[in-house]
C-alpha cells in the first residue's frame, strides 16, 4: 500500500506533509475501491472520464487488491468497466480517450493480480458473469465503430493499442478467455478496412497486422477460430495488397537498418583490419549486426501465405510507391486530368517476395540466438508454403518477370564477399535457390541446425518437382547446388558420431541423395542444356569418394541392429543409381587416361568420356522421387508456433508501452475540438 | 448487388438535354426531319451562301429525341431538296413517293443510266482542279443535273462517291443531299471514311459541316465507340489549327459536345445498366462465381456458400462507406470508363519514357499493368478489335517494351470476353488471379478459402465436420499429378508419358530399368524439338515475345488466366504509342486498305497487310500489332543468317512445299509493298521497319515518312522502293521465274490501282485540308502522287516503267547506304 501511496504522491515527494496531496482522479479511484461511488455523487462517472487517467496508479491499485477485497469491490469494478464501455459511445472525445485508457489499465491490472486465476474468475471480476457477454459485445461494437468511423486517427490508434493490450495480456494467448468474446464479436472487418485504406494503413497498418496475426493464433488447434476462417477467404485485392504493403514496409525497414549497421561496421572494419586479423573480428561484427528481428510481422506474413490463397498474388505484386499512389489517385479522382507525379528513375522496383528473400538472407546468416533461429525457421516455413503453391511457382518461374535480388552473404574467411553489383536479372526462383545454396554452404557447424537443413532441402525438392512437372528448363547454374549438396554429405560423414547423438542424419542424407536422383532420372524434363546432364555426371564422378564413403557408412549402420537400421538402409537403396554411375564411368575414365597416357584428365576430356559411354549404362527407376509430403502445421509445427506466439505476445506487451498510450498528443488534438 | 445502386444517380443532364436547344442546327420548331418541302423555308443559322435558296438540314430540335431518324425518311427529304435544286428540270419524272427504298427506278432504266453517270464522275473527278467549271456545267446543263440525281439514286452510288461529291461539290444542295444520304449507307462503309468526313467538318466551309453534322450526331447517339472515335479524331485533326482559332472552331465544339456526353441515345433514360454507374471499377466479386463454374462437390459447395456470404456481406458493408469507390459520379458515365482506360495506358507510356534502361522500363511496365488489372474487368474495350468485347484482364507479365530510342511504345496483350454488344451486355464478374486452378482441376475453387482451410488442417479436429472429412482431404499432390501430365500430353509427344510411369510403377513390384543414354537423348531431342526461339536479351525484350507463335502464346496465356475457361475468351494485342503522331499512319492504313480492296476486286494476288490504327490525339494512339512477325533486323541479329538461309532454316529446303509457299508469299507481299512504297513514297525503309511473318510475307510498318516527307532530309533512299539482293535471292535470283512473277504482279497491281486511282487520291486529298502533316509538305504532293499512277502510259509503257523501277531499286546504292547509315546511327542491321 505504501508503494501505491508513493506513486500517487510523486508530485509532492519533497513535501514534508504526511498526507500528500492527491490528484483528483486518484481520489476518485480510491473511492471506487471503497464503496459505490455513485451513491454520494450521481455524476461521479461523468466526472471520472473527464479526468486525466493515471494508469500506473489504477493498475497498481488493482494489483494490490487481495482476495476478500475482490469480493467486496467486484461490483464497483464491474460498474467501472460498464461505464468505460458506455463512455466509448460518448461524443466527447476526451471521455472516449480516457475510457479506452482506463479499460487498458483494467485489463492489465486484473490480469497481473490474478496470474494463476482461471479465465472465468477474471471475467467475473471485470464484468460479472451474467453480464459479460453483453458488456463485451458492446465493447467490441464500440471499438468497431470507432475503428471504422471517420473519427480521429489517434483515437483509432488507441483502440488498436487497447486491443493489442487485451490480446497480449496473458503469456499464452490461448488461455486468455476474454478473447472468446472477441471471437464471437468479430472485429475482423474493421481490421480489414484499416488495411484497405491507404491513409489509415500508413498509420495503423502495423498494429492492425500484428493484432490480426495474434487473433488468428487464439486456440488455433483446439477450436474453430473465426479469424482463421475469415482470413482464409478474403479476396479483396486492395485489402490483401494493403496487408502485403505493411509487411513489405516492416521488412524493408529491417533490411535498411541492417544495411546501415553493416555500413557502420564497415567503417570500423578497415580500421580494425590493420590491427586485428582473424576470426575474432567476424564474431564481433556479428554481435553488432544483430538488429532485433520482427517475428510478429513474419508471423503475419506466414498466416497470410498459409491461410489465404489469394495472398500469393500479393507476393508478386510489384510495389512502386508512387505508382500505387497514382493508382489510388486515379480511382479517387477520375476527373483529374493528368496525374503527373514526380518520378524517380532510380527507384528500385521491388516486391514483397524480393524483400522477404533479402530479409531471410539476413536472418539466416546467424541462427545462434533463439529469436533469430525462430525467425529463420519461420522464413523457411513460409518458403515451403510458397514452393508448394502452384500459382506462386508459376510466377517464381515466370521468364518474363526478371529481377535482381541482392541477397546478403555471410562474410567468411575462405571466400571473398561477392561483388553483388552485377547480379543478372533472373526469374525469382533463382534467388530462392541461391538462398538455399547459401544456407547449405554456411551452416555446417557443430551445433547443426538439422531442422532448418531439412526444410531447406525440401524446398529445393518441391521446386524441382514443379519444374519437372511443368517442364520448365530453368537457366540456373545447377553445379553450385550439386557441389553444395555434396559438401553437405561430406560434412555429415565426417561428423557422423557427434551428429548422430542428436539427429537422424540418414533422413537428411536420403533427401539429398534423392535430389541427385531427381536430376539423374528426370533431368531430361527440366535441365536447360544437354551439357548440364553431362556436367551432373562429371560432378558425381569427380566427387565419387563422398558417395563411396556414404555408401560404406550406411551399409555398416544398416547391417548392424540399431535404431538407425531402417533409415540407413533406405539410403543404401537410394544410392543405387549414383553408385551405378560411378562404377560405370570410373573404369572408363581410367582406361581412357591409360590409353592416352594422361595422368590428369581435363574436364573436357572427362565429359567426352561421359558422353560416349551413356549407352551402356542402365539405371533403376526409383519410385516416388517426384512426390513430397505437403506442409501441414498440425501436428508437427504446433509446438513451435505456440512458443513463437508466446514470445511475440511478451514482446508486443512490452512495446504497447504506457508512453504510446500517453494522453498528451490526444489532448492537444482535442483541445481544439472541444 | 450492383443493381442496388441508388437510382438518384441517374444522370440528370439527359433531362436537361432534352430541353436544351443548344443542339439544334436549325432553330425551326419543326419536330423532325424536314419531311415536307416547307422545311426549306427554315433559315440556316449561319450566313447562308448567297444565290441559293436556304436549305433545311435535318434539325436536331428538341422533339427529335422522341423520333428515330429513319434512313428512308431522310432520303425522301433529300430527294425533295434536290428537286428544288433542279428548278426547271422536267425531263425525268422522279417518282418521289415510290422510290422510298433508296433503290433507283426500275432496273431496266438503271442500266441505261449507269453508263452516263459513270462518265460524269470521270468528268468531275478527272478534273478536280476545276471543280468550278464542272459545277458550271452542271448548273447550265439541266440534263447533267438529272444525270447527277440519277447517279445519286442508283445502286452504284457508294460511300466513296458520296465523299468525293461532298468534297468536290460546292453546291450546298448537293452537299445537304449527300449529308442526308449518308444515313442510308451501311455504318461500316461510312466508318472507313470517318477521318475524311471529320476533316471536312473541321476544315471546310459551313455548308459541308452542316451537311455532315446531323449524321455524326446521330451516330454518336447510337454508339459509344463511335462517339469516342469522333472525339479523338476531331481533337487530332483540329490540332493543326492555330490555337486561338482552334478553341472556337466547329471541330472543338463538336468534340466538347460529344465528350460532355449529352448525346445520349434518344429516349434512353440512361439507366439501362446500373453497372455503368461505377465507372471502371471492378465489380465486387461474389456469389456470381458460382454461376460461372458450378461446383460439383456439394459438400464443399454448401459450406463455401456460407463462408462466401460472410465475406460478401462484410465486403458490402465496407465498400459502402469506402470513399474511393464512390468518386467520379460527376464525370459523364457513358464514355468515362473507356476514356479512363485509355488515359491510364497513355499515362504508363509517359512515365516509361522517363526511365533510362529497357530493363527498368519493362519492370515498370509490368508493375503498372498489374495495378491496372485491379480495375478490370470493366466496360472498356480495344477499339482496334473487330468484334464487341469487354476487357477482363491484362496479362501483365507478357507485356513488352518495344525498341525505340527516346519514346516508350509498348506492346500489351489483352484478354477479352467476346459479347453481343459491349454497351448493353453486362460486364463480366471479376475472378481473382490465382483461381487459375479452377479451370483445370477437379477441385472446384469458387470456394478457395475452404481449401486453404483444409491446408491449415485445423478443421480435421473439429467433430462437427467429421462427415465431410473425405470431401475435405482432397490430396493436393494427387491433384498435381492428375492435372499436369494431362497438360503436357497435348503439347509434347508420348515421351512425357514417362513421368506417369513412375507413379504407376508403384503397384508393380518389378523394378523398372531405364538407360541413361535414353535420358540424355530425350534431353537433347526435346531441346532441339522446341521451336526456334530467340535468346532473351534484356535490351531487346520484344524479340522473344514476338517470335513466339501467336497460337502458342494464346494457348499459354489462356492456361494461365483465370478467365481462360470461358468459351468467349479471346486474346488481343495492341501497341500503345505515346508521343507519336499516328495521323500519317492512319492515312497510310486507309490507302493500303483501299488498294487491298482494289486488288481484291481486280483479282490481282498481291498481298499486303494493313494494320489498324487508332488515333487518340495528335501525339498518341494505338496500333494493332501484326501477329507472328518479327522485324528483319531481329531476324538477322538473332539468327545471324542471311535472309535466304533463314528461310531455309524456317521453312525447309528449296524444293519442299513449305519453302515454295513461303517463297510465293514473300514474292506476293514484296510486289504489293514495292508498289505501295513507290506510290506513297514510303521512306525510312530500314530492316527494323520491315517485318517477316511466319508464312514468309513481308510487312512494312512505320509510315512516318510518306509522300513529301523523308527522314532528316538527307536525300538518301532515292530508289523507288527497297529491293536488296537478299530479297532477290529469296525470290530465286534475278533470272528466276519467281522474280519475273514478282515483276508481273507489280505490273498487274499498278494497272489495277490506276483503274481506281480516284478512290486512292480522294483519301489523301481530303486529308490534306488544313493539315500541317509533313507528308503534305510542299505544294506538289497531290500532283506527284497522281503522276505516279501514270494515267497517260500504255500498258507496254507501264511494263517498261516497272522494269526500270525494279532495276533501279536493285542497283540502288542508296538502299545499301541507308542501311549502313541506320546501322551506324541506330544499331539496326
Amino acid at each position: 500500500m505504501s508503494q501505491v501511496e508513493k506513486r500517487a504522491g510523486l508530485l509532492r515527494r519533497t513535501s514534508s506533509s504526511k498526507k500528500p496531496l492527491k490528484e483528483k482522479v486518484v481520489l476518485m479511484y480510491d473511492e471506487i475501491f471503497k464503496e459505490d461511488p455513485a451513491k454520494n455523487n450521481p455524476r461521479f462517472w461523468d466526472e471520472l472520464f473527464l479526468m486525466k487517467v493515471n494508469l500506473e496508479y489504477l493498475e497498481s491499485k488493482l494489483e494490490s487488491v487481495d482476495g476478500e477485497e475482490v469480493q467486496r469491490i467486484q461490483d464497483n469494478i464491474n460498474s467501472l468497466f460498464h461505464h468505460c464501455v458506455q463512455a466509448l459511445g460518448e461524443e466527447h472525445q476526451i471521455k472516449v480517450v480516457n475510457a479506452l485508457q482506463t479499460l487498458c489499465a483494467l485489463f492489465r491490472g486484473v490480469h497481473q493480480k490474478n496470474k494463476s486465476a482461471s479465465g472465468f474468475d477474471i471475467i467475473n471480476m471485470l464484468m460479472g458473469f451474467d453480464k459479460a457477454e453483453q458488456r463485451m459485445k458492446d465493447l467490441m461494437e464500440r471499438l468497431d465503430s470507432l475503428l471504422c468511423g471517420d473519427g480521429s486517427e489517434s483515437l483509432k490508434s488507441l483502440c488498436l493499442k487497447l486491443l493489442l493490450c487485451l490480446v497480449t495480456v496473458t503469456d499464452n494467448i490461448s488461455q486468455n478467455t476474454i478473447l472468446e468474446y472477441v471471437m464471437i464479436n468479430s472485429i475482423f472487418e474493421a481490421i480489414l478496412q484499416i488495411l484497405s485504406d491507404v491513409s489509415s494503413r500508413g498509420q495503423h497498418g502495423y498494429d492492425a497486422v500484428v493484432l490480426l496475426a495474434l487473433l488468428v493464433n487464439y486456440r488455433k488447434y483446439e477450436s474453430v477460430n473465426p479469424y482463421i476462417v475469415k482470413l482464409s477467404i478474403v479476396d479483396d485485392e486492395p485489402t490483401l495488397d494493403g496487408m502485403g504493403m505493411v509487411v513489405h514496409q516492416a521488412l524493408t525497414e529491417y533490411n535498411r537498418q541492417y544495411k546501415d549497421k553493416e555500413e557502420e561496421n564497415q567503417g570500423g572494419f578497415f580500421s580494425t583490419l590493420t590491427s586485428m586479423v582473424g576470426s575474432m573480428f567476424i564474431a564481433d561484427a556479428d554481435e553488432k549486426l544483430s538488429v532485433q528481428t520482427n517475428e510478429a510481422i513474419l508471423l503475419a506474413l506466414y498466416e497470410a501465405v498459409h491461410l489465404n490463397r489469394n495472398f500469393i498474388t500479393v507476393l508478386a505484386q510489384v510495389h512502386v510507391y508512387f505508382s500505387l499512389l497514382w493508382f489510388y489517385l486515379c480511382v479517387c479522382c477520375t476527373v483529374m486530368n493528368n496525374p503527373e507525379l514526380p518520378l524517380d528513375p532510380n527507384l528500385q522496383t521491388s516486391n514483397l517476395l524480393i524483400t522477404f528473400l533479402k530479409y531471410a538472407s539476413i536472418v539466416m546468416q546467424d541462427t545462434k540466438d533463439e529469436h533469430r533461429l525462430n525467425s529463420a525457421r519461420l522464413c523457411l516455413i513460409i518458403l515451403t508454403c510458397i514452393a508448394e503453391d502452384q500459382y506462386a511457382d508459376a510466377f517464381l518461374h515466370d521468364d518474363n518477370m526478371n529481377f535482381r535480388v541482392n541477397l546478403h552473404r555471410m562474410p567468411m574467411r575462405h571466400r571473398k564477399k561477392a561483388v553483388d553489383k552485377n547480379i543478372p536479372s533472373r526469374p525469382l526462383v533463382c534467388a530462392v535457390l541461391d538462398l538455399m545454396v547459401e544456407f547449405i554452404v554456411t551452416h555446417m557447424m557443430k551445433d547443426f541446425p538439422m531442422d532448418l537443413y531439412l526444410r531447406c532441402v525440401q524446398i529445393i525438392h518441391k521446386l524441382l518437382c514443379y519444374q519437372k512437372k511443368c517442364r520448365i528448363r530453368l537457366h540456373y547454374t545447377w553445379r553450385e547446388l550439386w557441389s553444395a549438396l555434396i559438401n553437405l554429405l561430406k560434412f555429415l560423414l565426417s561428423n557422423e558420431t557427434t551428429l548422430l547423438a542428436k539427429h537422424n542424419i540418414f533422413h537428411l542424407a536420403l533427401l539429398v541423395v534423392n535430389l541427385f536422383n531427381m536430376f539423374i532420372t528426370y533431368g531430361d524434363t527440366f535441365l536447360p542444356t544437354s551439357n548440364s546432364y553431362d556436367e551432373l555426371y562429371y560432378e558425381i564422378v569427380r566427387m565419387h569418394q563422398v558417395f563411396d564413403n556414404l555408401y560404406c557408412m550406411v551399409l555398416r549402420v544398416s547391417t548392424n541392429t540399431g535404431q538407425w537400421k531402417e533409415a540407413a538402409s533406405k539410403v543404401t537403396h537410394a544410392l543405387v543409381n549414383v553408385r551405378a554411375i560411378i562404377n560405370h564411368f570410373n573404369p572408363k575414365i581410367e582406361s581412357y587416361a591409360a590409353v592416352n597416357h594422361i595422368s590428369q584428365l581435363s574436364e573436357e576430356q572427362v565429359l567426352e568420356v561421359v558422353r560416349s559411354n551413356y549407352d551402356t549404362l542402365t539405371l533403376k527407376l526409383q519410385d516416388g522421387l517426384d512426390q513430397f509430403e505437403r506442409y501441414s502445421e498440425q501436428p508437427k509445427e504446433a509446438a513451435f508456433f505456440k512458443e513463437l506466439v508466446r514470445s511475440i505476445s511478451l514482446n508486443v506487451r512490452k512495446n504497447v508501452s504506457l508512453n504510446t498510450l500517453s494522453q498528451d498528443v490526444l489532448l492537444k488534438e482535442f483541445s481544439t475540438i472541444s | 448487388m450492383m443493381e442496388d445502386t441508388d437510382p438518384d444517380l441517374s444522370p440528370s443532364p439527359s433531362d436537361q438535354n432534352s430541353s436544351s436547344p443548344s443542339l439544334s442546327v436549325c432553330s425551326s420548331p419543326s419536330l423532325s426531319l424536314p419531311s415536307t418541302p416547307s422545311s426549306s423555308s427554315c433559315p440556316a443559322p449561319g450566313p447562308a451562301p448567297s444565290g441559293t435558296p436556304p436549305l433545311g438540314v435535318i434539325s436536331e430540335g428538341p422533339g427529335e429525341l422522341s423520333l428515330v431518324i429513319d434512313a428512308e425518311v431522310a432520303q425522301r427529304a433529300c430527294q425533295e431538296v434536290l428537286q428544288k435544286v433542279r428548278m426547271n428540270q422536267t425531263e425525268v419524272e422522279v417518282d418521289v413517293g415510290g422510290s422510298q427504298n433508296g433503290a433507283g427506278p426500275e432496273p431496266a432504266l438503271s442500266v441505261t443510266i449507269v453508263k452516263p453517270a459513270q462518265i460524269q464522275i470521270r468528268e468531275v473527278e478527272d478534273d478536280p482542279g476545276s471543280v468550278k467549271s464542272a459545277r458550271r456545267r452542271q448548273r447550265h446543263n439541266p440534263s447533267k443535273q438529272s444525270w447527277l440525281l440519277r447517279l445519286f439514286e442508283s445502286k452504284l452510288f457508294d460511300v466513296s462517291m458520296a465523299i468525293s461529291y461532298l468534297h468536290n461539290s460546292k453546291e450546298p444542295g448537293v452537299q445537304a443531299y449527300i449529308g442526308n444520304r449518308l444515313f442510308s449507307f451501311p455504318h461500316d462503309d461510312v466508318d472507313f471514311y470517318l477521318p475524311q468526313l471529320l476533316n471536312m467538318y473541321i476544315h471546310m466551309d459551313e455548308d459541308v459541316g452542316d451537311a455532315i453534322k446531323p449524321y455524326v450526331v446521330h451516330r454518336c447517339r447510337q454508339s459509344i465507340s463511335f462517339s469516342l472515335q469522333c472525339a479523338w479524331l476531331l481533337g487530332a485533326y483540329s490540332s493543326d489549327m492555330h490555337i486561338s482559332t482552334q478553341r472556337h472552331s466547329r471541330g472543338t465544339k463538336l468534340r466538347k459536345l460529344i465528350l460532355s456526353d449529352e448525346l445520349k441515345p434518344a429516349g434512353a433514360r440512361a439507366r439501362r445498366d446500373p453497372l455503368a454507374l461505377t465507372p471502371f471499377c471492378p465489380a465486387v466479386s461474389g456469389s456470381g462465381e458460382h454461376g460461372l463454374s458450378p461446383s460439383k462437390r456439394t459438400h464443399q459447395r454448401s459450406k463455401s456458400d456460407a463462408t462466401v456470404s460472410i465475406s460478401l456481406s462484410s465486403n458490402l458493408k465496407r465498400t459502402a462507406s469506402n470513399p474511393k469507390v464512390e468518386s467520379s459520379q460527376d464525370e459523364p458515365v457513358r464514355l468515362a470508363p473507356q476514356r479512363e482506360f485509355i488515359k491510364s495506358l497513355m499515362g504508363i507510356g509517359k512515365r516509361l519514357a522517363t526511365l533510362p534502361t529497357k530493363e527498368q522500363k519493362t519492370q515498370r511496365l509490368i508493375s503498372e499493368l498489374s495495378l491496372l488489372n485491379h480495375k478490370l474487368p470493366a466496360r472498356v474495350w480495344l477499339p482496334t478489335a473487330a468484334f464487341d468485347h469487354h476487357v477482363v484482364r491484362v496479362p501483365h507479365t507478357q507485356a513488352v517494351v518495344l525498341n525505340s530510342k527516346d519514346k516508350a511504345p509498348y506492346l500489351i496483350y489483352v484478354e477479352v470476353l467476346e459479347c453481343e454488344n459491349f454497351e448493353t451486355s453486362s460486364v463480366p464478374i471479376r475472378i481473382p488471379e490465382n483461381r487459375i486452378r479452377s479451370t483445370r482441376s477437379v477441385e472446384n475453387l469458387p470456394d478457395c478459402g475452404m481449401t486453404a482451410e483444409q491446408r491449415a488442417g485445423s478443421f480435421s479436429t473439429v467433430p462437427n465436420y467429421d462427415n465431410d472429412d473425405e470431401a475435405w482431404s482432397v490430396d493436393d499432390i494427387g491433384e498435381l499429378q492428375v492435372e499436369l501430365p494431362e497438360l503436357h500430353t497435348n503439347s509434347c509427344d508420348n515421351i512425357s508419358q514417362f513421368s506417369v510411369d513412375s507413379i504407376t510403377s508403384l503397384e508393380s513390384k518389378e523394378p523398372v530399368f531405364i538407360a541413361a543414354g535414353d535420358i540424355r537423348r530425350r534431353l537433347s531431342e526435346q531441346l532441339a524439338q522446341t521451336p526456334t526461339t530467340f535468346k532473351r536479351d534484356p535490351e531487346d525484350p520484344s524479340a522473344v515475345a514476338l517470335k513466339e507463335p501467336w497460337e502458342e502464346k494464346v494457348r499459354r496465356i489462356r492456361e494461365g488466366s483465370p478467365y481462360g475457361h470461358l468459351p468467349n475468351w479471346r486474346l488481343l494485342s495492341v501497341i500503345v504509342k505515346c508521343g507519336d503522331d499516328l495521323r500519317q499512319e492512319l492515312l497510310a492504313f486507309q490507302v493500303l486498305q483501299q488498294l487491298q480492296s482494289i486488288w481484291e476486286q481486280e483479282r490481282v494476288p498481291l498481298w499486303i497487310k494493313p494494320y489498324k490504327i487508332l488515333v487518340l490525339s495528335a501525339d498518341s494512339g494505338m496500333i494493332e500489332p501484326v501477329v507472328n512477325a518479327v522485324s528483319l533486323h531481329q531476324v538477322k541479329k538473332h539468327s545471324q543468317l542471311s535472309l535466304l538461309d533463314y528461310f531455309l532454316q524456317e521453312h525447309g529446303s528449296p524444293t519442299t512445299e513449305a519453302f515454295l509457299s513461303a517463297q510465293r508469299n514473300f514474292v506476293q507481299s514484296c510486289a504489293g509493298y514495292s508498289l505501295i512504297c513507290y506510290l506513297l513514297q514510303v521512306k525510312d525503309r530500314h530492316n527494323g521497319n520491315i517485318l517477316l511473318d511466319a508464312e514468309g510475307h513481308i510487312i512494312h510498318i512505320d509510315f512516318g515518312f510518306i509522300l513529301s516527307s523523308s527522314p532528316k532530309n538527307l536525300g538518301f533512299e532515292t530508289s523507288a522502293f527497297k529491293l536488296t539482293t537478299e530479297f532477290v535471292d529469296v525470290m530465286g535470283g534475278p533470272d528466276g521465274d519467281m522474280f519475273n512473277y514478282y515483276k508481273m504482279l507489280m505490273l498487274q497491281g499498278l494497272i489495277a490501282a490506276r483503274k481506281h486511282m480516284d478512290r486512292v487520291l480522294q483519301i489523301v486529298e481530303i486529308m490534306q485540308q488544313g493539315s500541317q502533316l509533313p507528308c503534305f509538305h510542299g505544294s506538289s504532293t497531290m500532283r506527284g502522287l497522281k503522276e505516279r499512277f501514270h494515267m497517260s502510259l500504255t500498258e507496254e509503257q507501264l511494263q517498261l516503267l516497272v522494269d526500270q523501277l525494279v532495276d533501279g531499286s536493285m542497283r540502288s546504292l542508296t538502299t545499301k547506304l541507308y542501311d549502313g547509315f541506320q546501322y551506324l546511327t541506330n544499331g539496326i542491321m
